[in-house]
């Protein structure tokens, strides 16, 4: 079934808009002789600025037909970090929508880019009323997509999948889960991570079943949520635990019980969420679903329908064998007597089929979490005596923001590179909404108000805005672990005893001064 | 409480929920608060937790209508027809 990407429905409930699979044949055959004509072929990428739209799946079938590769963009990235990105992936192809930015067009463009709106191919979508493109170019150790996951404002860091990968990934979780769930599937998720694109987008609609698609994470249908799945009879959705935190709060529940299944991830689910969240759906089929970008998105969770909830429960591996291990070295893997016991907790491991290829021109960061197959997820776990995994904490450095995935090092590097800046420091602080927000700690030559004016102008300028710190302070030094490390625990503790910086009022200064 | 009170009360506790770079400029009770840029799309949670904490509304039980937080005006009236 996955091997022919056989497509569902895309229906849209905000805008009404709804094709069918014979539509979006023509939609993606318009795109393939578009993009040809204008010299795109196999082995080029593409970065595609739109997402949860009906355009943005077309797009992605027609680059992938034609042998390229789809790099999907975050539209609200700002210029700096997209220039950044375009870099170091040079698209040949970049396809816009009437949200993407002029300035980032601009520079495209003039970086020798082909720029094209997705809507560009309607003289194509005529002719092709009558002929249909045969071509499919797609190779399956070719890469498909590259999900860039941090570095956007220094080394970026993108996750290569080919299309073998992906493909273990749908077949492992058709496999495990089967898709008589999947039937009507609504995604709130962005389009451009690996949890929202391959598993609640593409795993449903490329095996045929229906995909409904919503704007990603807007607060006024997640409050709505009851009603939407009332109203088109949704029978699977996945999810974060923000959102949860939202609609339980304030959305009615859904009255016809049409939802099969519901999966929660990219963040902890605790059990008493878990259980909210059951009574409210009327489903006992929710599952904390445990994903990472690296291995497709969702490797293991619970397929049964009656689950108990339980704080940190993951389950079973879909289409991956899950280690416990002593180590999170790539280097001490041969030594013996690595394996945790059931009940110990240790770092946790996969090795699956659906394993990206590679980080994007890093080796040396894929061999750090890469040896003979087996994946680093950076998670700190067990397994029990029924082999199912339960995850207890995370190695990562990483700030997860209603579960996307913020790198302080993304933060520290602009704010590095103000002239006015001694050192600084971006860490996690405990947010009721989201888990999690952005916090930072700075030391400054100068600490008068308009430097720090300056210094939000600067940053507001190259970090997209759910990357900027909402939260800042003064410091005097920012603390280092014995090897020069930020000890970035330290900032957090001195920055909870302390008043952050009243930007509103430094700010507002500046405007009255401005008058 | 008068209008005029809850009026105050919602117009401080909106200023405290502001973007730090959003305009300071007084908003007429009719205007669209995300729409003018005043605040933005999640603040919409914020004003319902105040809403909840402060008038107890169970939006649970009266589910959510979009557009009756629109504005400051459709809040008040919210706050007066649920408190």
């Amino acid at each position: 079934m996955h091997f022919n990407l056989t497509v569902g429905n895309l229906i849209e409930p905000t805008s009404g808009r709804h094709w069918d699979p014979p539509e979006i044949s023509r939609q993606i055959d318009a795109r393939i002789q578009h993009y040809q004509k204008l010299g795109f072929s196999a082995g080029d990428r593409a970065f595609l600025h739109l997402g949860n739209c009906l355009e943005f799946f077309a797009d992605l079938l027609a680059i992938w037909r034609l042998g390229g590769c789809v790099i999907p963009i975050d539209n609200r990235l700002t210029l700096f970090e997209v220039k950044n990105l375009a870099q170091a992936a040079t698209p040949r192809l970049s396809i816009i929508d009437d949200h993407t930015n002029s300035s980032i067009t601009d520079y495209m463009s003039t970086s020798g880019v082909i720029i094209r709106h997705t809507l560009d191919c309607h003289t194509a979508l005529n002719k092709s009323r009558n002929h249909l493109s045969t071509l499919n170019a797609i190779r399956l150790d070719d890469e498909a997509f590259i999900l860039f996951t941090s570095g956007s404002t220094g080394d970026p860091k993108g996750v290569v999948h080919t299309h073998r990968s992906l493909r273990a990934r749908w077949m492992s979780l058709h496999q495990s889960l089967g898709t008589l769930d999947f039937q009507r599937s609504l995604c709130m998720l962005p389009t451009h991570f690996g949890h929202g694109l391959i598993c609640n987008c593409l795993f449903p609609w490329l095996s045929g079943n229906d995909l409904y698609i919503l704007p990603p994470f807007r607060p006024d249908l997640i409050m709505n949520i009851g009603s939407i799945l009332d109203e088109h009879q949704i029978t699977f959705m996945s999810s974060v635990p923000s959102m949860w935190r939202v609609a339980l709060k304030v959305a009615k529940p859904p009255s016809q019980r049409t939802i099969q299944r519901i999966h929660c991830g990219s963040a902890p689910l605790s059990g008493y969420l878990w259980e909210e969240i059951q009574a409210w759906s009327g489903t006992t089929a929710v599952c904390n679903s445990y994903g990472i970008t690296e291995t497709g998105s969702w490797v293991a969770g619970l397929a049964e329908k009656h689950v108990t909830p339980e704080d940190g429960l993951v389950g079973e591996g879909w289409g991956s064998v899950i280690k416990v291990l002593k180590t999170n070295d790539t280097r001490a893997l041969e030594e013996k007597d690595l394996i945790c016991q059931p009940g110990e907790t240790g770092y946790v491991w996969l090795n699956t089929p659906a394993l990206m290829k590679t980080y994007f021109q890093r080796d040396d960061l894929t061999n750090q979490v890469v040896h003979n197959g087996w994946f680093m997820t950076g998670d700190i776990g067990l397994l029990d005596d029924r082999h199912r995994l339960y995850l207890k904490g995370r190695e990562r450095d990483e700030i997860n923001k209603g579960g996307i995935k913020i790198y302080p090092a993304d933060i520290d590097i602009v704010i590095e590179q103000f002239t006015q800046t001694v050192d600084v420091a971006s860490f996690a602080y405990e947010e009721a909404l989201y888990g999690q927000d952005v916090g930072v700690g700075v030391v400054l030559k100068d600490q008068n108000q308009s430097t720090i004016r300056d210094l939000y102008g600067w940053v507001k300028s190259r970090l997209a805005e759910h990357k900027i710190p909402t939260r800042w302070y003064l410091m005097e030094s920012i603390p280092r672990t014995s090897r020069g490390k930020i000890n970035r625990a330290a900032v957090m503790e001195y920055c909870s005893q302390h008043t952050p910086l009243n930007l509103r009022e430094i700010l507002h200064d500046s405007t009255q001064e401005s008058k | 409480m008068n209008r005029e009170h809850l009026k105050t009360d919602l117009t401080q506790f909106l200023q405290t929920i502001q973007h730090p770079d959003r305009p300071s400029t007084s908003i007429d009770e009719d205007d669209g608060l995300v729409e003018s840029g005043w605040v933005d799309s999640l603040a919409l949670l914020q004003i319902i937790t105040y809403l909840e904490e402060t008038y107890q509304i169970d939006f649970r039980k009266i589910g959510f209508v979009p557009s009756e937080l629109r504005s400051i005006g459709t809040i008040l009236d919210l706050i007066e027809r649920e408190a």
